[in-house]
């Protein structure tokens, strides 16, 4: 330490002030070079490429997945649809077959209903009758249907069908009692055994 | 250096050598596989998971005027077998593993089709005694769903189905004699279902799709190869309602008279659209069978024409009239036996003395001799003329197929006594439709109108094609068709049947028919065809309704056809609600 070398201070290259580096707290870093700092990047794009492309592979199989988990679905609600169409065609066959002109009339007549023939109109405007009245002869009554329908074999009558069974009867009884129940009294039933309506 | 760079440069060489090789090997392979042999592998492979099946048109519906069905399509089902894998077979039930033997599947199979298994046990064994390997046979044609999915249910592994589209008839009888019927293999064979086949058939198309191994069909996979196309619906001019009423009185007079076959037409006035044609007997289309005579499954309506009779002079009176040679109150005499100065010899159905009759009497009393003699003061082309252009000796246009245009010889071969006879409906033969359209026209004022029983062919997006001409021509002036339509109102009020066919509080107009019937051998039969027609309101005219009935065995007379007049009439007058006029009716002296 004695010898007297010029004490030239290094030259600061890289600029940093002595001062700061005398205040900083002893932080010291690896300073990388050119290539090193080229070099680094590359690694990075080549992993997350791999890695999109795993996520690609990985997106395409769940979509497959998906789309065949979907064919399943898609087959299953068609079968279901093919039955329900089936059933729609079904009930819609006996509906029309029972509302055929042939049990529409067999069904009337066995209600005791008959057909008259006598037309008769009563005009609003000034209360005339036009046209004869007469009582109706019952034109179809206890004729048997002379135009055969085969596909109304084995289809019952209403009056044949067990008591209870027909919707239509227990809405009839309801709304029969009802007048009665709303307004209290029992009507009175006519001389000819039609029940008289409360009017008010 | 130079040992190195030579062994260095054969080995790139042998490298390069071997390289090519194998592309060459991969090439040819390539060009082999995709070039050479593509068609083969692909069609076998495709055959491996794709599947084609028939994607069935729906043959169109016939409907009625107001909608309803009287012939459409539904599915039904043919269940088949493999006779070759009828095999017992293990059934999975709550109680565990079953096996099921072929006897024991039959007889389910058996309960469920209305067979008995044995029956099934021999189409199977039938089937293999023909061909070893049979792999098809039919167990039961056309089940309805609820049979298919009760045999589906049984989960037999040789037993398939296949689709089956047939034909329902849900009014059974009514109108089949118009709608026809198609054979099981779903060929049109009569009436509508034949003569509009070209609007109601259906093409069916082929599509495939490809399936995974589980059966499952691939996404994205089906391709349609053709397009099935649906047929049109025809609409109807009849109303099933009416037609069911008007078959069933016909029917119900038929059986009680004994006749051997009737029918009655119902046509609107004022357009001419037939709303009822009933004939008897007649067909259920779903039961075809039932009806054993071929001939009386068609529509006699349309395809048997008769010599009309009496109700023919109505077309004679008008003819008169319109030609302005006399008035409903022209003054003959009728005697019982007419021999006019050509050598013919009219004679009147029952013996009289002498009648002083205007045209109306004659109309009246239905008298030969009398109709006669206003028949002659017209010539017989002029007579020919009138019957032509009243719709005779030509098919209707309604196009029904095999229609009958009826017997009108040209007047150039009348002989003497077809001169006279054509003025009162025999000479000739007309249908009852044609009968019909002569009554329309005299109700239209002299117009007549197009016999149309075919509102056209309605398509998927609502447009109609094939809609039916209806301009009409005017076949006798208004005055003469008017004053023809007081006269019948005449016969109507005056006539023998005057109780027999009474509709109170309304005006009518009709005349009856009874005409001898020829036996095919150029006479006439012991038989009469009776027959009522006629129009009402008399006043306002809306519809014609013409009665025949043929051959009625207990009731040889109109009588045994006005009540069915009456019936229907009264019906149709009702249904339509044609509301009497109040007026009185014309009163037109009869004799003098």
């Amino acid at each position: 330490m004695s010898d007297n070398l010029a004490r030239v201070p290094r030259p600061n290259w890289d600029n940093t002030p002595d001062t700061a580096q005398a205040h900083d707290t002893r932080h010291i870093e690896i300073v990388s070079t050119r290539s090193q700092r080229r070099a680094r990047p590359r690694i990075v794009y080549a992993l997350s490429a791999v890695a999109g492309m795993a996520t690609i592979v990985i997106i395409q199989l769940l979509l497959s997945v998906g789309i065949s988990q979907g064919a399943y679905e898609v087959s299953r609600l068609q079968a279901s649809q093919v039955e329900l169409g089936r059933t729609a065609e079904s009930v819609t066959e006996d509906l029309v077959r029972i509302s055929s002109p042939q049990n529409l009339a067999a069904n009337a007549e066995a209600l005791g209903m008959v057909s008259n023939s006598n037309p008769v109109y009563l005009r609003l405007s000034d209360g005339a009758v036009l046209g004869a009245p007469a009582s109706a002869t019952g034109s179809q009554g206890g004729a048997a249907s002379l135009v055969p329908n085969a596909l109304l074999a084995g289809v019952p009558l209403v009056t044949q069908l067990p008591q209870g069974a027909g919707q239509g009867a227990s809405v009839g009884g309801a709304a029969a009692d009802s007048p009665a129940k709303v307004a209290g009294v029992v009507p009175t039933p006519a001389p000819n055994g039609i029940p008289t309506p409360a009017t008010r | 250096m130079a040992t190195s760079t030579r062994s260095s440069r054969r080995r790139i060489a042998g490298t390069i050598v071997l390289l090519f090789a194998i592309i060459a090997l991969f090439v040819v392979k390539l060009v082999d596989i995709q070039i050479v042999r593509a068609e083969t592998l692909n069609a076998e492979s495709l055959g491996n998971r794709s599947v084609e099946q028939p994607v069935y048109g729906s043959r169109g519906d016939i409907l009625d005027a107001n909608g309803v069905v009287l012939a459409g399509t539904v599915m039904r089902y043919n269940i088949t077998l493999s006779p070759r894998n009828a095999v017992e077979f293990t059934r999975t039930t709550d109680a565990g593993e079953v096996t099921v033997t072929v006897a024991q599947a039959a007889a389910e199979v058996g309960a469920l089709t209305g067979k008995t298994g044995d029956s099934i046990l021999q189409v199977i064994s039938g089937a293999l005694a023909k061909d070893k390997s049979s792999d098809y046979a039919y167990v039961a044609k056309a089940v309805d769903v609820d049979v298919f999915r009760a045999v589906d249910k049984l989960e037999i592994p040789w037993i398939y189905f296949e689709k089956n589209p047939s034909r329902v008839y849900p009014d059974g009888a009514v109108a089949g004699n118009l709608v026809g019927f198609v054979s099981s293999g779903g060929e049109a064979q009569a009436g509508l279902e034949l003569g509009q086949d070209s609007c109601l058939a259906s093409t069916n198309g082929v599509e495939t799709y490809e399936k995974g191994a589980d059966g499952v069909r691939l996404p994205q996979s089906t391709v349609t190869t053709s397009q099935a196309r649906n047929g049109g619906d025809v609409v109807t001019t009849v109303d099933s309602d009416l037609q069911w009423y008007v078959q069933q009185v016909l029917a119900k007079q038929a059986k009680a008279t004994g006749a051997a076959w009737g029918n009655v037409v119902v046509q609107e006035v004022k357009t001419g659209k037939l709303v009822a044609v009933a004939d008897y007997p007649s067909v259920d289309p779903n039961n075809v069978n039932g009806t054993e005579n071929p001939d009386d499954r068609g529509s006699r309506a349309f395809t048997a024409s008769f010599e009309p009779g009496s109700t023919f002079k109505a077309l004679t009176a008008a003819s008169v009239l319109d030609a302005g040679l006399a008035s409903p109150g022209s003054k003959i005499v009728a005697p019982y036996r007419y021999l006019p100065s050509n050598g013919a010899n009219v004679n009147d159905s029952s013996g009289h003395a002498d009648l002083n009759l205007t045209m109306t009497g004659v109309l009246i009393e239905s008298s030969n001799t009398g109709m006669s003699k206003f028949g002659e003061l017209l010539s017989d082309q002029q007579r020919y003329d009138y019957m032509t252009r009243f719709g005779l000796g030509k098919a209707t246009e309604a196009q029904f197929p095999a229609e009958d245009s009826g017997i009108l010889h040209a007047w150039e071969n009348w002989d003497s006594q077809t001169k006279y006879a054509t003025m009162f409906g025999q000479g000739l033969t007309t249908t009852a439709l044609q009968v019909s359209s002569i009554y329309q026209a005299i109700g239209n004022n002299g117009v007549r109108l197009p016999v149309q029983l075919v509102e056209g062919c309605r398509h998927a997006d609502g447009t109609m094609t094939d809609v039916p001409a209806t301009a009409g021509s005017q076949v006798v002036s208004p005055t003469a068709a008017r004053d023809t339509a007081d006269m019948l109102e005449m016969v109507y009020q005056k006539g023998w049947l005057a109780a027999k066919w009474n509709i109170p509080g309304y005006r009518v107009a009709a005349k009856t028919g009874t005409a001898q019937m020829p036996n095919g051998q150029g006479g006439y039969t012991r038989g009469y065809l009776v027959s009522v027609s006629g129009f009402a309101p008399a006043d306002d005219p809306q519809y014609v309704v013409s009665v025949s009935l043929a051959d009625p065995v207990k009731l040889n007379s109109s009588a045994a056809s006005a009540p069915v007049f009456q019936e229907v009439m009264s019906q149709v007058l009702k249904k339509y609600r044609a509301v009497p006029s109040g007026a009185a009716a014309p009163a037109l002296p009869g004799t003098w």
